[in-house]
């Protein structure tokens, strides 16, 4: 039999259909489809968005850079004389990366290949042979005399500083920061970003799993008093405690949870067991309970305080722990995840070794962290054959003005209907 | 105590046209400008590239290599990706023959 084979279009071909507009099915094929995640690379991390790139405490001097990513496409940051720039690692030349280094600092980038240097600002400053090569017989020609070294800089990013955290977008539509951030969002940003930081270093792992489950789960309290053992065994994350989970209202894709304790006085132990849901491990206890402390630092001192920026950025504190985590899409069925611990110029020897002893809480192997990354390749494992089948996220579905809650899947509603506008499904 | 070193006859030295010699062992670039003989050193302070292979123009020598410039009188840097200034050396004319004072 000759016949034309029947041709079987491939999953990632499948158009994408969210059942729902309110977010709450999502279709498995938005976290493995290759043609799902290039149009992402293009409407997202190209599009009207804000990536966060740094910290501007990472880069203290003049020159200091530092490469990373918007999107997957490799960028490098650095301090200039008058601010901070964001260039495509990527010489005009011939396409190769320019700085091969995490961080450091220089004046000037120098492409291995061909030598072509640029400054800091991503501006070519010189080439090898412009001007051709003396010889005993005359010179020989260079570069082509049309030739205009300031149409041949690096791809540049806008780039901003809000408050210490720098962003960068290829877009010219991204609006003003203050704006993207949003007023819902704004305040919660500015009660981290209060004062000058300091950088304290920072962790890296890679999840073998689609980023966006990354970021339903930093838009999920319900999970986190389910998988983190160590939160309901220690009692830190209770049922019953004060609690907020406020989405952005622009678009959705930013949001806030917070956790704080409630008055001494009321016996959470027994309101958790009371609520049934796992019981509490009777009897366990931590032999130095300095770890689960919380120095007094702010007007409200949350517990938990879980903040994604829309795409790259999640702000976090827990307990003395701040925390700016950079989400970096590696294809697919991949990303990077990066914990940037910092403090405060004016921390107190005592609080500067609780942020460092906490440091422990989160991050890879972090107590109350390392399942996270573990849940999502259990979902990308699961899902990555049915991109058809969908998810059910019916938690608080009900009640979609209720804020007071951390059992609640709305925030995660909220981001799956922005994201179909914004990637047009 | 510095000693001048013969580098050869001023004939050999063409206007506008660098060339390399050794002075107490350190390359060196000497320039001819008119009757001035001027001489730096033929390392590049940005990367590593020959002086003595660039272009002589305003009274600076510019690198092949990035076309950073360094002022011949003074050693200073004048235009990136050169900052940091390059070492310059006296020179003199005795009896049609060129020296340049080593360090």
């Amino acid at each position: 039999m000759a016949d034309t084979p029947i041709q079987e279009r491939a999953p990632s071909e499948r158009s994408i259909s969210f059942p729902q507009a309110d977010g709450s099915s999502v279709p498995y094929a938005v976290f493995s489809s290759q043609a799902v995640y290039d149009r992402e690379q293009e409407r997202l991390y190209r599009g009207p968005y804000w990536s966060f790139v740094a910290l501007a405490a990472e880069l203290p001097n003049v020159h200091d850079f530092k490469s990373t990513f918007v999107g997957d496409t490799p960028v490098v940051v650095t301090r200039t004389a008058s601010g901070f720039a964001c260039w495509v690692n990527r010489c005009a030349h011939r396409g190769a990366m320019v700085c091969r280094e995490k961080h450091g600092n220089a004046a000037s980038h120098t492409c291995v290949y061909h030598q072509w240097a640029y400054n800091c600002e991503g501006d070519l400053q010189g080439l090898p042979f412009r001007r051709g090569i003396r010889t005993d017989n005359g010179t020989l020609a260079g570069m082509t005399k049309a030739f205009k070294p300031e149409d041949h800089g690096l791809q540049k990013l806008r780039a901003v500083n809000y408050k210490g955290l720098i962003f960068a977008t290829f877009s010219d539509e991204a609006p003003p920061i203050e704006d993207y951030l949003g007023p819902e969002m704004k305040p919660w940003v500015d009660r981290i970003f209060h004062k000058p930081t300091v950088y304290l270093g920072c962790t890296r792992q890679y999840s073998k799993s689609n980023w966006k489950l990354y970021f339903e789960n930093v838009k999920d309290p319900y999970h986190a008093s389910l998988l983190h053992l160590f939160h309901t065994t220690f009692n830190i994350f209770r049922v019953g405690m004060q609690a907020r989970s406020l989405p952005d209202a622009q678009h959705g894709l930013h949001s806030l949870i917070t956790v704080t304790k409630p008055p001494v006085e009321a016996d959470t132990a027994a309101a958790y067991k009371q609520q049934d849901i796992r019981s509490m491990q009777e009897g366990f206890s931590l032999e130095d309970g300095y770890l689960l402390g919380q120095i007094k630092e702010f007007d409200e001192d949350c517990t938990n305080h879980i903040q994604p920026i829309f795409p790259q950025l999640v702000i976090q504190q827990i307990h003395n722990t701040l925390v700016a985590r950079q989400l970096l899409p590696k294809g697919p069925s991949n990303f990077e995840l990066v914990f940037h611990f910092f403090g405060y110029e004016d921390d107190t020897p005592e609080l500067r070794e609780m942020r460092l002893l906490q440091a422990n809480l989160v991050g890879p192997a972090g107590y109350i962290s390392m399942e996270d990354t573990e849940a999502t390749e259990l979902v990308q494992r699961g899902t990555v054959r049915d991109g058809d089948k969908v998810s059910f996220m019916g938690m608080g579905l009900d009640a979609p003005d209720e804020t007071r809650t951390n059992i609640t899947e709305s925030l995660i509603r909220r981001f799956w209907a922005g994201y179909q506008k914004a990637m047009g499904y | 105590m510095s000693q001048w070193q013969d580098v050869g006859d001023t004939a050999a030295f063409q206007e506008d046209e660098p060339r390399a010699v050794t002075v107490a062992g350190e390359p060196v670039a000497v320039v001819r400008q008119g009757d001035e003989f001027f001489a730096v050193h033929d390392i590049c302070t940005h990367e590593v590239a020959r002086l003595s292979e660039g272009f002589v123009e305003d009274g600076c020598i510019e690198c092949p290599l990035h076309q950073g410039l360094f002022d011949l009188r003074t050693g200073q840097a004048r235009k990136a990706p050169c900052v940091t200034p390059v070492r310059v050396y006296k020179t003199r004319v005795q009896g049609g023959r060129l020296e340049v004072q080593a360090p």
